[in-house]
């Protein structure tokens, strides 16, 4: 899994070359007083560092997406600060060829005085586009934003989602040959970044190359040719997608573990006093982390409630924990199923298909609120946690029924 | 591919718009927009008018009046730049960090859009100095020429001085704030030019040396072709055994020394400006 990028790549075949390129970050804040300064030098002392990017090398091929995963503070960001070249490496090169957009951040460096056609135009000068391609793009830039009527407008009065748009509709309609992407497409609705991605596509079909940070594994997985993993400013592995974001999913959940735990809230009105999977053949109850090898689960609920509570609803949730994505959830009330008011203790009991599921571990929430969702009375969040075991192969995590035709 | 401009002309245009965009800021959201840029001058003659009328400050000296609003309209463009350029890389951070561009056009653009505001200035002050009859009609308005071009290249070098020294110690802007005055103080913006030359009497044969001071030159330039020499010469003819009119070369000089400094200070702040905003 491990490559090295000088030997996969030809030497003329590359877009973004980076050679060991360490960067260190001076500890004492970012503007020194004169009094500091004169003190340092008085003392010859130096001054604090913090390796942010420690020997990292990739290289990135011309046409290639390759994407970026890792922990907050793993050096992503200023690694492709380095590349953009608006941060110096320390020791070590990063190199580019042909043009290059980035979008850092929101709106990649307007200003909020201005319009958002001043900032279009703005940013097509630092992008060196002469004036006549920027007007020419121009509508194409504003359609794609979908922001007609608010090109007009100073650019401090768009919503974070507004500006992001524009700062990736004009960043891509500028048409470089590389395009920097770091975490930005999280802001934008499901449809712009349907766009988005699609626009990508577009991109890496017309061969330009694409390095894009984001923390959404499945965005990363959807558009990256290879993905590099960086963790505390080490380059652990760059490689297959599935493999590497896999890799830094384990990792990151073991660390993000203690977040996931178990946790609760609510009124408690009326409040679980027990969820557990009952073995079926045995009646035996078990808690904490339960293995599942059959083809279903049943789970048993048990709750107390303070007073009578008319019409609740119950319900579960069933989530992925590599990724925390819900994989399932449904309550009494959409299935249809009338549960008695709670008044002092009751209870029930569901069994749940998993045989569609790919072997895992899942995390299962349950709550138990009014009929209107207003008032939540207990939710055990991330409960028990699945082990589910079998043998079918196939990518993500459910198996949908499939008839091939030839 | 798209046509790209190349090398330097790919940048003028992004200095044509961030100085166009300089200049747009300064008036953003105010009614009469660019007007106040003929109208502060304006008024601020007006201003000097009434109140040396009233005090009758200026009384003796002829000329006095035009004398001083030409000082004080050609310092502006240097107390402007001076006070614009702290801000023109730390205030541009996000810019600065995000997107890669010689970053020498930030206080550059801070620069000509102070000179561009000044050309402005002028109209008002070139009307009052007609009205009065004091502007020296003639081809000795050529002066402007140079004058306005070694005042350029001094204001262009504060900018590139005083934007990258304000990213790595923000005593810039306090240290720029009394210096400010200082520098003042030594121009002959309100007093005289002989004034200055009899303090610098200690000098004795040296007093030309008060042309080290770039803003004493570039004012000598300008009041020389807005007045004439006969009524502003470079030189005052009192000294002019000690102190020869090639002594405003060292001023143009000292200009171009200020510019080299400038560009040196940005060249050496650029490999850190990321780091340190």
């Amino acid at each position: 899994m491990n490559e090295d990028p000088a030997t996969t790549i030809r030497d003329d075949d590359w877009a973004i070359d980076v050679s060991h390129v360490t960067k260190r970050f001076r500890l004492q804040g970012a503007s020194r007083s004169l009094k500091t300064a004169a003190l340092d030098l008085l003392r010859g002392r130096a001054a604090q560092t913090f390796t942010a990017l420690d020997d990292v090398s990739l290289r990135v091929r011309r046409g290639e997406t390759v994407g970026i995963v890792g922990a907050n503070g793993a050096g992503k960001s200023t690694l492709l600060s380095i590349i953009a070249g608006t941060l110096r490496a320390t020791s070590g090169t990063a190199r580019t060829r042909g043009s290059v957009s980035s979008l850092l951040e929101l709106g990649a460096g307007f200003h909020p005085d201005l319009t958002g056609r001043e900032n279009v135009m703005l940013y097509g000068a630092i992008m060196g586009i002469p004036r006549e391609t920027m007007r020419r793009r121009f509508d194409e830039i504003v359609d794609f934003a979908g922001l007609e009527e608010f090109i007009d407008q100073p650019v401090r009065f768009y919503s974070s989602g507004m500006y992001v748009r524009l700062g990736f509709s004009v960043a891509v309609q500028v048409d470089p040959d590389v395009l920097l992407v770091d975490e930005v497409l999280a802001v934008g609705d499901a449809d712009f970044q349907r766009k988005c991605l699609g626009k990508m596509d577009e991109f890496r079909a017309r061969g330009k190359s694409l390095l894009l940070i984001s923390h959404d594994i499945h965005t990363v997985r959807r558009v990256a040719d290879r993905v590099a993993y960086l963790a505390r400013g080490r380059m652990l592995d760059v490689g297959d997608p599935l493999l590497v974001s896999e890799a830094y999913m384990k990792d990151s959940v073991l660390e993000a573990d203690a977040a996931l735990a178990k946790h609760e809230w609510g009124n408690e009105e009326a409040k679980f006093e027990r969820a557990v999977v009952v073995d079926p053949a045995t009646g035996e109850e078990r808690e904490g982390v339960v293995e599942c090898a059959g083809r279903s689960v049943r789970f048993r609920l048990r709750w107390r409630a303070s007073r009578r509570l008319p019409d609740p609803v119950v319900g579960f949730s069933i989530a992925d924990r590599l990724s925390g994505r819900n994989v399932f959830g449904s309550n009494t009330q959409i299935a249809g199923v009338r549960v008695p008011d709670l008044d002092g203790e009751g209870g029930l009991e569901l069994e749940l298909d998993l045989s569609r599921l790919h072997a895992g571990e899942y995390l299962v929430s349950f709550s138990m609120h009014s009929a209107d969702h207003k008032t939540n009375y207990h939710r055990l969040e991330h409960a028990l946690r699945l082990k589910v075991v079998n043998d079918l192969w196939f990518d993500g995590l459910v198996s949908l029924p499939v008839e091939w035709t030839v | 591919m798209g046509a790209r401009a190349q090398g330097p002309l790919k940048w003028a245009e992004l200095t044509r718009i961030l100085t166009a965009r300089n200049l747009k800021i300064r008036y953003k959201g105010s009614v009469l927009g660019f007007f106040w840029s003929l109208l502060t001058p304006a008024l601020t003659i007006l201003m000097y008018a009434v109140f040396a009328h009233i005090l009758k400050f200026n009384k003796g000296q002829p000329h006095y009046l035009q004398f001083l609003v030409s000082g004080i309209i050609v310092w502006g463009f240097t107390a402007g730049c001076l006070n614009d350029s702290l801000f023109s890389i730390a205030g541009n951070a996000n810019l600065v960090k995000k997107v890669f561009f010689p970053r020498a056009i930030l206080p550059l653009s801070t620069a000509l859009a102070n000179g561009v505001n000044f050309l402005l200035t002028f109209v008002p002050l070139a009307l009052y100095l007609a009205l009065t009859g004091t502007l020296a009609w003639g081809p000795g308005l050529l002066w402007l020429l140079p004058a306005f071009a070694f005042h350029l290249a001094l204001c262009t070098g504060i900018a590139l001085l005083v934007g990258t020294l304000n990213v790595f110690f923000r005593d810039t802007q306090h240290v720029v704030g009394i210096g400010q005055l200082a520098w003042f103080f030594l121009t002959p913006v309100f007093y005289f030019p002989q004034m200055q030359l009899e303090a610098a009497g200690f000098l004795g044969a040296w007093r030309g040396l008060v042309f080290l001071n770039p803003m004493t030159g570039v004012l000598a330039l300008y009041r020389r072709a807005l007045m004439g020499a006969a009524e502003q010469p470079l030189v005052p003819p009192a000294f002019a055994a000690d102190v020869p009119a090639w002594w405003v070369g060292v001023s143009c000089a000292m200009c171009l020394a200020v510019l080299a400094i400038g560009v040196a200070a940005l060249r050496r702040g650029d490999r850190t400006f990321g780091d340190a905003l």
